[in-house]
Order: structure tokens, then C-alpha cells, then sequence
């Protein structure tokens, strides 16, 4: 295969370049496939449906992880969950990173009063228990999985805040931009040819993690009956249920926790390899 | 680092600024969290007495409101708050009798010494295996270096506990925390005894972003014109290794270590109530439960005092390792 | 490895083992009791004490007139005999003799008079205020007391045991110390209480009863039920209280475990006052849906008893004494018909997941159970005091609730069913049948016409399947081999400590 040496190469090229960007994709996909598994209701047992003859059953050819106290399958729960968890963290971290990149970019650039206004309501948010926050949020909008994404969203924001404005805050001050501004380019241009370019780096990385941690958060959450309602499974509910019932079923706990390790390897890696192929300066290793 | 620049901005401000700055954010923060509670459902009443709440007389329901302080106007309520806050016992505990101000003082040294320990096994570890996998970037070692850090950041907190729990308690009949807590300058050994998994349980949760910061900031570091430099003048690769890489490393390895101290402070309810120390996390989580305003407030604001200082101590310490920000 | 290497290495582990050496229990001649609850106790007075953990610890240091036996029937505690005039309006009780308070004075009627006043008098917001509404006077001198009753109130008698009615020193309620100091007359004294960590008690040397054997009690708070019993197998602790059956479950041979069927129950609480489950048919088309022994079996791992209404072992229901006792789908399937729900319906009921261990099991079971018979169970998971707010106030379909229980089902379900009653907006039911069978059942003195009102009452609760009632779990008491001579209590009591000794 022959390829025109000058012909800038894609982001993907790089992108591939990356072991960890490699498993990370793999992993990606198989999270993906298993989702659309669950979405279409391509299971070998229903999710839901208990039957007490088959309860804390442990790995079978019928029940492929085991059943938990219910008698429901484990392995048609984890792949739900799976897809319940990837729901509620890909949702928090689309809110929190769109209203805080934008309100981080904004106010790195803008400063002044908005500066300060913005920084001072993400410290207040910052300094708040996590749990008390979702709490109110639960309690006055309801608990269905959309709440719980937004509880979640308000926590995240202000990470997203500081990761955009700290790029913005530096770029702004370098000469080529203050030439920039001063020659009279709009502000719009210089947001999208200097500030864009050198955020997204670091965004992109902050929201492959940001994924991996909201799905153990949500998992907190659960647990004390602010997160994904029972019966239904996210795998975070489901490896705080199994805990109790660990001594007798280990498959209960074990499943479910190996898929999240799964999302949270998958999903650091797919950063890892994104970081790589953004950065130009680690192009050229 | 945003959050760093900013404080170090406020830095090169007049004092008075900084301060007044500082206090807004916790002004804010107290009326935020004093409202927050006046959302939620279920007052002080229904927090202690449960359903028998539904037995109480009119009479009786009237006079505990004036009991909880919850029969005056939102303002009113806001006002004495603050006014208890400012003056030193920041309210008291309805359900201890005494004031937040006291019980604070035993819980948050214990949370504290929970976080710092935490913190510092976090660091060590961390930096340990960043280093190590650093060393030979794609070799087998890097693999198992970034494995570590990929497992503990996937292993949730509740998980790694109980297991200790068990298996030490069930296997080898030992679970220092069951005994009464002991304070550090009480019996320092107990204490370290009692402190340690619980430490180790946090500290992996810290290892793995710190391991992965000291491994990044490491490789980015050796690319960087004066090692280079330093290398090719013949300067022994131990010494480039402590001097240049990794002292040029720590402002993000610094960074990341102020975040996760704080958020310690504020996650390690869990691990507490696991491990049954008498720490913040559960005082906080408790008061939720039971509606218990004041406690909750006057927490809150402790927390948020401490993450702030926290992040002037992280900004302090940059200027100490980067000459460059002093500017 | 380098020799500096293993020389740390090696002292490192050499501590290690010197710290597990050091820490084991040392055999001391004070017999010492350390008992593992997951909550703390929540104030000092008595009188408006609700939660279990305050209850439990103050049962200890405090005694009232009457007690519950372990067969849950009523035995002297501080009046020594008693008698009822013959409409069951006057109480006459004669008290012990020889009885002191931790401080030395003597008990006397004047402190069942000011106790009793205490509970009576609505600004002490005492807990068990209802339960005794019907005294008019307390009266009387020495050890001899008279007890008048506004209308034939035979169960006042029960409603005197128990922490909410504990006897105290007429002094220190006048000099207003209720609260601030424990000055009781029971089996253990106070000594102190450091919020979050422990409550100590000692001994009281002159308990009226069999000299107590151990020397000192302490409460230690232990967050969670695995961490408690990973204490009492590492030996730190002696004795728990435990109530998740998965946990007691995993409890082994190197312990004693207790296990009591308690007086509380479990049900799904329906409010017939909201739509659809105002309508009869739609209450009994979910009664004949729910198999009670599968709930069991999920939710509490098969650790609990089926139970009807009525939970006093003396007039317990019988829980086969109900429509449906079995499921039966094909009535159901009528019930539905006949309400107009032919196509199923939704109804939402509220659970609280974190008040007890099987809360969100028997949610879940009941949803897929109810669903087999096409009625779709919404689950509105709650946090506690949002779930107790929204119980107080009636707004709710259904709850998944856990109530407690009395020995007498008077003072057990007077607050719920007369239309009169404190909690009759939570029942969500009232009828004129049920209001006139709460009557007879308080007028009525003889146990053997009691037992038949209460069976009425049960049967009419059961007919318009006004909740369903699942299970009774069991009470857990967790104890290490060496921990002689405890008797379990139904009410959860722990006064048979004064009893207990270490071998």
C-alpha cells in the first residue's frame, strides 16, 4: 500500500499507532455490542423475571454467570446493566462536559465579573457533598435513570470548568494571540482556530475518564437509593446487592464487577490512545 | 491547574481581595447547602422520631419546632445559624446534646489522619509504579505498572473493603476495629493498626491517578530540551532521573495529589463506616439521615474551609518546586 | 535483595505478629461485655426515646412497673402485684419493696406519680403519651398506687412495660435533669457516652433482683452488620445485634446465634383511599396474587416467619386464615374483572431502602410476583425521611413497610384502624365494623372474649385485604461462646444481660 508521504495523516492513523488505543477500542466495542445486545432484548433470559426454583444457582450452560436470591440470570442482567450504567454515565458526562467546557471557555476568555462569578459557583459546587446534592436533586425532580444523570452532570461540571479554562487562560496570554487580537480578528475567530485546538486535548482525555468514574458513582448512588431503580440492574446496583450475598454466591458479585472493570479499562485506554493521537507533541515518538 | 492559577492569581492580589474572595465562595456555599436541606423532604421531627412523628399530639408537634429552632422563618433560621457558626460552636447536635463545634473537633482529626494516610500511600505508590513503568515505556513492566493503576481505579472502594474485613477477621482473627477507636496520641500503635487498611483502601483509589500522572508527566519530561541537554553533558542517569525528570514532573504529580486530598475529605464515608472510625464522613451522612440541620450546615462549611485551604497549600507548594510561576 | 532489604522486611513482619499478639483480648478479672450495634443511641431521656438503639441501651439502666416475659407474657417489674375494679376503670398496684435509684433514694409512689404526669404532660413529647391517653389521675403514698382510667381499659396494663414509660426519680424530674443524666433503677448504671464510638455501663450492685454478673457493659457502634461480625470472630467484640439474614446466615460454629421471631412485620401497606386500590376487588385480586413464602424466601433468604395481622403470640392470627392463603391467579384474574381492570393495572408503592435489611427484596419479589398476574407494581425507592414524610402524610398508593409490633394487639394497632387513631390517615382504611370491634376489644378484661374480638378484628382486616402482611423477621442476637445464660426477647429487649456471665 502506497501513501503519499506529504498527505498530513488522520487523527485515526495515530490513533492507531496506540497499543493502549488499540485494546481500549477493542474493549469499547464489546461494551457497545453488548449494549445493543440488551437495547434490542437479544438476552437468554429476561433481566427482570424472577423464578425462586432457580435462585443462587452458580455457573451453568442454562445460566451462563448464575442466578442471585430471585432466581434471575445474572449474565442477561449484567449485559442490561451494562448498558443501564453506559446510559446514565454517557448522559451525566455529555451535560456536565458541554455546560462546563462552554462556561470554562467562556469564562477563561471573557474573565472579569464572569470570571469570578463562574469560578466562585464551581468552587461552591466543588466543596459540596456529592450525596446531599444528588439527594436534593432526587427528591425534588424524582428518581428515574435521567435524574440521576443529572445529579451526577452537576457533580462533573465543574471538572470540565477547570479543564477548559486552564488551557484558555494560558493560550490567551501567548504572544501569537494577543498579535491575533490585536490585528482585529474577531473573538470567534480565535476561539476556533487558537483555543479550540488546544482544549480538546485535554477534554477529550477528561471525558474518557470522567465515563469510567461516573458509572462507580452512579454505583454509589444506587446504594443508598438515589441512583438506577430495582429491579433493574446497573452494574453498580448490582455489585452493591451481591455484596450481601457474596458468602454464598461469589459469581453474584464476581460478574458484575468484572464487567465494570471492564468499562473502566476499556474507557482509560480509549483516553490513553485519544491523548496520543491529539497531542501533536507525542506524534512524533 | 485552573483552579491552582486562579488562587495564585489571587495571590498577586492586594490581601484584601483575596480574602473577600474567599469568603464570598463560602458565603455562597453556606447558602447553598442551607437551602439544599430546606428542599429535601422530612424535617428535624420526622429525623428523630421516625413514624412515631405520626403519634405526636398538634401541641407536642409545636413544641418540638420551637425544640429544633425550625418554628422561625428561613431567614430567621439562616441568621442564628451563621451567628452560632461565627461564634464559635457552630450550633448544636440535637440528637448529642452538644455542640457541633465539639464533635467536630474529635471527628475531623480522624478524617484528617485517614486522608493524609491515604494520601500518602497513594503518592508513594503511585509515583513508585509511575516510575517504574516510565523507566521502559511498552516493555512488559510499563504493562504491569499500568495495569495496577487501571485495576485500582476500577475496583470500587466498598468492594475492597468488606474483602479485607473478611478475610482477616475470618482467616486470621484479626480486626483491630473493633475495638473502641483510639486517638493517635493515645496509643500511636493502635492507632496505626487501626488506621492502616482502611489508609490502604484509599491509598489505591489515589495510586491510580497519581500513577498514571507521574508516568505521563515522566515521559513528556524526558523529551524536554534541558534533559536532553543534561544527558548529553554526561550527567549520571540516576541524577537526571531525580533532579531534572522527576522534580520537573511534580507540579502535575502535585496537582493531582491537592485534588484527590480533597476528595478524601469528602469520600471516605464509606470506608468509615466500614472500618467504623468516628470520622467526618459519617458525622455528615448521619445528620443527612436524620435532618439535622446545624450538623450539616456547620460540616459542610468545615469541609469547604479545609478544600480551600488545601488548594492555597497545593499553590504554595508549585512556587516551591517551579521557580518559574513566581513571576 | 539487599541485607538492609530483609532486615526491614523481616522487623516489618516481626511487628506485625507482635501487633496481632498484642492485640488479643487480655484475660482480665473484670467480666467486660462488648456489644456490636450498627447505630448510635440518639438522646438520654427516656420518655421520648423512638429508636431502637436508644430504647435497647436505655432498657438497661432504667425499669418500668410491669415487664415482658420471654413467652411475651406481662410479669411484675417494679409494682410487685396489681388488681383492676370490677369495669376495668381503676388499676390498683402495689409496688416493690427495697427498689433504689442508681443514686441511692428509694422509689416510692411519688415517682410513679411524677413519671406517669411526665409521660401525660404534652410538652415532654413523650412517645407513649397515646398509649396511656385514658389516665385521668395517678394517686396514692408509700409503695401502694391508684390508677384512674377515663373509660373500661383493660390493656393499660401492657402499655406500662417498656423503655417510653420507665420509671424516674421524682427529684430529678423536678429539678429537670430528665435527659442530661441517667438515674434509673435498672440492672446497669451509665457511665458514658462518646458519640459515634461507644456507650459505657457498669454494674449496679443494688438491683432488686438477682445480683447482676458482669461487671460492665459496653455499646460499641459498628457501622455495618459485616464489619460487626468480622469483630465478634476476631473476638473484639462479645455479643451483636444483628438483623440482615444474609449476615446471620454467615454467622459460624464458633458463635451462639439467637434467632427470635420478633413482634414486627413486614407488609405491603395499601391505601384504600387512593384509586384503584379504593376498590375491594383490586385489594383482593393482589392479595390472592402474592405467594408469602416466595417473598421469604428471596427477600430474607428464607429467614422469617409468614404471619397474619396479628403478631402477640397470645392472639396471633393465623396466617392461613385469609382469602387466598395460596396464590390462586385464576381469582385474581376474577378480582380484576370484576373491579374493572380486566387489562391489569398500575399502582406505585414506596420503599425505603436503607431502614432494614430486606426492604428492597421484598420490593423487588412482590413487583415480579404481582406481575405474573398482570398488575404492574411501580416502585418509588426513597430516602428514609423522605419515605417516613410521605408515609406521615398518606401520599402514597402502597408502602413497603416494616412496622413494629406489641404484645398486646390493642396498643399494636389502635393508632392505625379506629378512625380515630393517631396513624388512621397511614392505614389508608376505616369502618364503622372496625371502629366498634376496637372498642369491645379495650372495654373487654377477660383474655379468653379478648381472643375473640382481635380474631374478628384479623379476619376483617384479612376480608378487605386492607395490606397485605408477609412476614415477621427474625431478631438476631450474635454471641461468642464464652457469653453464658442470655434469653432472647421478641420485643428486642436486652434486660436478660442482668442474667448473662462470662465464662
Amino acid at each position: 500500500m502506497k501513501r503519499d508521504p506529504l498527505k498530513p495523516k488522520g487523527g485515526l492513523y495515530y490513533y492507531m499507532q496506540s497499543t493502549s488505543g488499540i485494546v481500549g477500542a477493542l474493549l469499547l466495542l464489546f461494551m457497545v455490542i453488548v449494549s445493543i445486545c440488551a437495547v434490542f432484548g437479544w438476552l437468554p433470559h429476561d433481566p427482570l423475571e424472577q423464578n425462586v426454583e432457580f435462585a443462587m444457582q452458580g455457573p451453568s450452560t442454562t445460566f451462563w454467570f448464575g442466578t442471585d436470591e430471585f432466581g434471575r440470570d445474572i449474565f442477561s442482567r449484567s449485559l442490561d446493566g451494562m448498558r443501564r450504567s453506559l446510559t446514565v454515565s454517557v448522559s451525566a458526562v455529555s451535560i456536565a462536559a458541554t455546560i462546563g467546557v462552554t462556561l470554562g471557555i467562556l469564562s477563561g476568555y471573557l474573565g472579569r465579573w464572569f470570571d469570578q462569578l463562574i469560578v466562585r459557583l464551581s468552587d461552591v459546587i466543588f466543596a459540596f457533598p456529592a450525596i446531599l446534592l444528588a439527594l436534593a436533586i432526587v427528591s425534588t425532580l424524582g428518581n428515574s435513570w435521567y435524574q440521576t444523570s443529572l445529579a451526577i452532570a452537576v457533580v462533573y461540571t465543574p471538572i470540565f470548568i477547570r479543564v477548559a479554562r486552564g488551557p484558555v487562560l494560558t493560550v490567551k496570554e501567548m504572544d501569537y494571540v494577543k498579535v491575533t487580537r490585536i490585528l482585529g480578528f474577531s473573538s470567534l475567530r480565535i476561539l476556533r482556530k487558537h483555543i479550540l485546538p488546544n482544549v480538546t486535548a485535554p477534554i477529550v482525555v477528561q471525558v474518557a475518564l470522567s465515563l469510567s468514574w461516573a458509572i462507580l458513582t452512579e454505583s454509589g448512588l444506587s446504594f443508598l437509593g438515589l441512583g438506577t431503580q430495582p429491579p433493574n440492574a446497573s452494574l453498580g446496583l448490582m455489585v452493591s446487592e451481591a455484596q450481601s450475598i457474596a458468602a454464598f454466591a461469589w459469581w453474584a458479585l464476581f460478574f458484575p464487577s468484572a464487567f465494570i472493570t471492564i468499562v473502566v479499562v476499556g474507557l482509560n485506554l480509549v483516553g490513553d490512545g485519544l491523548r496520543d493521537a491529539l497531542d501533536p507533541a507525542r506524534r512524533s515518538s | 491547574m485552573s483552579f491552582g492559577e486562579r488562587i495564585s492569581r489571587i495571590l498577586l492580589s492586594t490581601p484584601v481581595l483575596r480574602i473577600g474572595s474567599i469568603l464570598s465562595t463560602l458565603f455562597g456555599i453556606s447558602i447553598f447547602v442551607f437551602l439544599v436541606l430546606r428542599v429535601i423532604p422530612g424535617d428535624s421531627i420526622v429525623g428523630a422520631f421516625g413514624i412515631e412523628t405520626g403519634v405526636l399530639t398538634p401541641e407536642q408537634i409545636a413544641q418540638l419546632k420551637i425544640y429544633y429552632g425550625i418554628d422561625k422563618s428561613l431567614p430567621m433560621q439562616y441568621l442564628s445559624w451563621m451567628q452560632s457558626f461565627l461564634t464559635g460552636n457552630m450550633g448544636y447536635s440535637y440528637s448529642t446534646g452538644i455542640s457541633i463545634a465539639s464533635l467536630t473537633a474529635k471527628a475531623l482529626p480522624v478524617t484528617i489522619e485517614l486522608a493524609l494516610i491515604g494520601t500518602i500511600l497513594g503518592v508513594v505508590m503511585g509515583i513508585a509504579v509511575g516510575t517504574f513503568s516510565a523507566r521502559k515505556p511498552g516493555s512488559i513492566r510499563d504493562f504491569a505498572g499500568q495495569l495496577f493503576g487501571l485495576m485500582a481505579l476500577a475496583v470500587p472502594g466498598f468492594v475492597l473493603s468488606t474483602t479485607i474485613v473478611t478475610i482477616m477477621a475470618n482467616k486470621f482473627h484479626y480486626f483491630p476495629n473493633g475495638y473502641e477507636f483510639v486517638r493517635l496520641w493515645e496509643d500511636p500503635w493502635m492507632n496505626l493498626q487501626q488506621m492502616m487498611f482502611p489508609g490502604l483502601v484509599l491509598g489505591i483509589a489515589v495510586a491510580a491517578p497519581v500513577m498514571r500522572t507521574t508516568r505521563s508527566a515522566l515521559l513528556e519530561t524526558v523529551d524536554k530540551d534541558f534533559v536532553r541537554t543534561a544527558i548529553g553533558k554526561g550527567v549520571n542517569s540516576r541524577k537526571v532521573q531525580t533532579r531534572h525528570i522527576l522534580r520537573n514532573s511534580l507540579i502535575p504529580i502535585v496537582t493531582m495529589t491537592g485534588i484527590q486530598f480533597g476528595y478524601l475529605l469528602g469520600g471516605a464515608v464509606i470506608v468509615e463506616n466500614i472500618f467504623s472510625l468516628p470520622g467526618m464522613g459519617r458525622q455528615v451522612l448521619y445528620a443527612i439521615t436524620r435532618r439535622e440541620y446545624a450538623t450539616v450546615q456547620s460540616s459542610v462549611m468545615v469541609f469547604a474551609i479545609l478544600f480551600i485551604a488545601i488548594n492555597v497549600i497545593t499553590d504554595l507548594i508549585y512556587r516551591k518546586v517551579d521557580p518559574r510561576i513566581k513571576k | 535483595m539487599k541485607l538492609s532489604k530483609k532486615l526491614a522486611i523481616f522487623s516489618i513482619s516481626t511487628a506485625m505478629v507482635a501487633g496481632v499478639a498484642f492485640v488479643a483480648p487480655a484475660q482480665a478479672a473484670s467480666k467486660d461485655l462488648a456489644i456490636g450495634v450498627t447505630l448510635d443511641i440518639d438522646k438520654l431521656d427516656p420518655h421520648t426515646a423512638t429508636s431502637f438503639s436508644t430504647v435497647r441501651m436505655l432498657g438497661l439502666t432504667y425499669g418500668s412497673l410491669v415487664e415482658v416475659g420471654p413467652k411475651l407474657d406481662i410479669r411484675s417489674g417494679l409494682a410487685a402485684s396489681w388488681g383492676f375494679n370490677a369495669d376495668s376503670t381503676e388499676l390498683r398496684l402495689k409496688l416493690r419493696k427495697n427498689v433504689k435509684f442508681h443514686d441511692g433514694s428509694a422509689f416510692d409512689a411519688e415517682d410513679v406519680k411524677a413519671s406517669i404526669n411526665r409521660v401525660l404532660d404534652t410538652k415532654t413529647t413523650a412517645a407513649a403519651r397515646a398509649n396511656i391517653a385514658t389516665i385521668t389521675s395517678v394517686t396514692g403514698s408509700g409503695l401502694s398506687v391508684l390508677i384512674k382510667l377515663s373509660v373500661p381499659n383493660a390493656p393499660i396494663l401492657a402499655a406500662l412495660d417498656g423503655v417510653n414509660m420507665s420509671m424516674l426519680s421524682s427529684d430529678d424530674i423536678a429539678a429537670n435533669k430528665i435527659g442530661k443524666t441517667v438515674n434509673g433503677t435498672g440492672p446497669f448504671k451509665f457511665v458514658s457516652w462518646e458519640p459515634g464510638q461507644s456507650v459505657k455501663l457498669e454494674k449496679n450492685a443494688s438491683y432488686w433482683k438477682a445480683p447482676v454478673k458482669l461487671d460492665t457493659v459496653t455499646f460499641r457502634i459498628i457501622p455495618t452488620e459485616a464489619s460487626i461480625l468480622a469483630a465478634l470472630n476476631a473476638g473484639t467484640i462479645q455479643f451483636s445485634v444483628l438483623t440482615s439474614p444474609t449476615v446471620a446466615l454467615q454467622v459460624g460454629k464458633n458463635l451462639n446465634l439467637y434467632r427470635t421471631p420478633g413482634l414486627g412485620y413486614v407488609t405491603l401497606q395499601l391505601n384504600a383511599r387512593v384509586a384503584p386500590l379504593n376498590k375491594l376487588d383490586v385489594r383482593l385480586a393482589i392479595q390472592c396474587a402474592i405467594n408469602r413464602a416466595e417473598v421469604v424466601k428471596t427477600a430474607a433468604s428464607g429467614e422469617a416467619k409468614v404471619v397474619g395481622p396479628i403478631t402477640s403470640p397470645a392472639y396471633a392470627s393465623d396466617p392461613n386464615d385469609r382469602p387466598c392463603p395460596n396464590v390462586d391467579l385464576a381469582k385474581t384474574k376474577k378480582y380484576l374483572a370484576d373491579a374493572g381492570y380486566a387489562d391489569g393495572l398500575t399502582f406505585k408503592a414506596i420503599v425505603s431502602p436503607t431502614q432494614y435489611a430486606t426492604a428492597s427484596g421484598t420490593a423487588q419479589n412482590l413487583k415480579a410476583q404481582l406481575a405474573k398476574a398482570g398488575i404492574n407494581l411501580e416502585l418509588d425507592i426513597l430516602d428514609n425521611a423522605t419515605y417516613v414524610s410521605r408515609w406521615l402524610a398518606g401520599d402514597f398508593a402502597a408502602a413497603v413497610a416494616n412496622n413494629g409490633g406489641r404484645i398486646d394487639p390493642d396498643t399494636m394497632y389502635t393508632r392505625y384502624f379506629p378512625s380515630t387513631g393517631n396513624l388512621n390517615k397511614v392505614a389508608g382504611y376505616s369502618s364503622a365494623t372496625m371502629d366498634a370491634l376496637f372498642l369491645k376489644g379495650k372495654a373487654t378484661g377477660r383474655a379468653a372474649e379478648r381472643k375473640v374480638v382481635y380474631k374478628q378484628i384479623s379476619q376483617e382486616l384479612e376480608n378487605n385485604a386492607v395490606w397485605i402482611w408477609l412476614f415477621a423477621p427474625y431478631e438476631y442476637r450474635a454471641a461468642a461462646k464464652n457469653v453464658t445464660g442470655f434469653i432472647p426477647l421478641a420485643t428486642g429487649s436486652l434486660i436478660e444481660l442482668r442474667v448473662v456471665d462470662l465464662k
